[in-house]
């Protein structure tokens, strides 16, 4: 059993903080999405949202481009192909140690 | 936390709704298609002008759809992204591609359809009623499923309604199908119109543009 709780601490730091959690599943759920969007959703202050996409872009999960849409300023995040891996394995890992935990 | 997670995502795939703005600009295309039916009737069919009308339903409605797509991107751009941000969403490059296939498909079956219609059979009141549900079942309900907003089943039953309810009116032929989709238009706009008005209410500009 408690190597079962042990496997808890193998995941992914990263993604497992709620806040980088919640905005690799936004990601996830999006081609894109600008940093006012991101905000909104999540809550976060400016502050605190640039914190963690700095940390995120820096693993290589997310992407961050500053573009325009017509005459309007966007900051645009993208999951790369490492987020989404990232975030698809800690999802399972999750599940196994639920599944794992309730069979004991 | 799964669940909550899903959740999320729902919210998010919504998001593209919650504006107005598609219901706003797709009212207005109907209203246009209903003036194109109704005028169709009022110039008969040996007029020239009606017989290049029928033909060219497939060019209207093609051009339709993408002036449409055109107005949606440019008021997103100017009221909903810089309130409460911008969205780009998947698109499967081939699914894409399919999907255009089979609405062009469609535009050419309603034209084929809507020209047979009124030249042989004079059986043009069934076509409200097939235009009734078809814009109920597979336009709006489909959406509905999708979107999960009670507004879109609303609009869905509204269609279904009013296409049957037209397709026994007696009314001449054209001024059927002008009214089904004016009407429909109309309520299209006005739900559009109300959800875009309590979205400005609720998200006003940010006084930091900068991001």
């Amino acid at each position: 059993m408690a190597e079962k709780l042990r496997a808890l601490t193998e995941v992914d730091r990263l993604v497992h903080e709620p806040a980088r959690l919640l905005l690799l599943t936004i990601l996830n759920t999006v081609a894109s999405a600008d940093f006012l969007f991101l905000q909104r959703e999540t809550g976060l202050t400016k502050g605190n949202l640039s914190a963690h996409l700095s940390r995120l872009e820096a693993a290589g999960y997310v992407e961050i481009e500053k573009t325009f849409k017509g005459k309007l300023p966007l900051t645009v995040c993208k999951l790369t192909t490492k987020g989404k891996k990232a975030l698809t394995g800690y999802r399972q890992q999750l599940q196994d140690f639920i599944q794992k935990t309730s069979e004991a | 936390m799964e669940n909550n997670l899903l959740h999320v995502e729902q919210r998010i795939k919504r998001y593209w709704y919650t504006d107005g703005i598609g219901e706003l600009i797709g009212g207005g295309m109907f209203i246009l298609l209903g003036g194109y039916f109704a005028l169709q009737e009022f110039l008969g069919q040996n007029s020239i002008i009606s017989a290049i009308l029928q033909v060219s339903l497939i060019v209207v409605l093609i051009g339709g759809m993408a002036l449409g797509r055109w107005l949606i991107h440019t008021l997103k751009a100017q009221l909903t992204y810089p309130r409460t941000g911008y969205v780009e969403y998947e698109v499967d490059a081939h699914r894409m591609k399919s999907r255009r296939i089979w609405v062009m498909m469609l535009a050419f079956a309603i034209s084929a359809l809507t020209m047979v219609f009124v030249r042989l059979f004079q059986a043009f009141d069934s076509i409200v009623a097939v235009t009734g549900v078809a814009v109920g079942l597979i336009l709006v309900i489909l959406r509905a499923k999708s979107a999960g907003l009670t507004r879109f089943y609303v609009l869905g039953a509204v269609s279904i309604v009013l296409g049957l309810a037209l397709s026994v009116s007696g009314l001449p032929n054209g001024y059927s199908l002008g009214l089904f989709y004016g009407l429909m238009g109309l309520s299209f706009m006005l739900s559009g119109g109300l959800t875009l008005q309590r979205y400005l209410e609720e998200n006003p500009l940010p006084r930091d543009a900068e991001q």
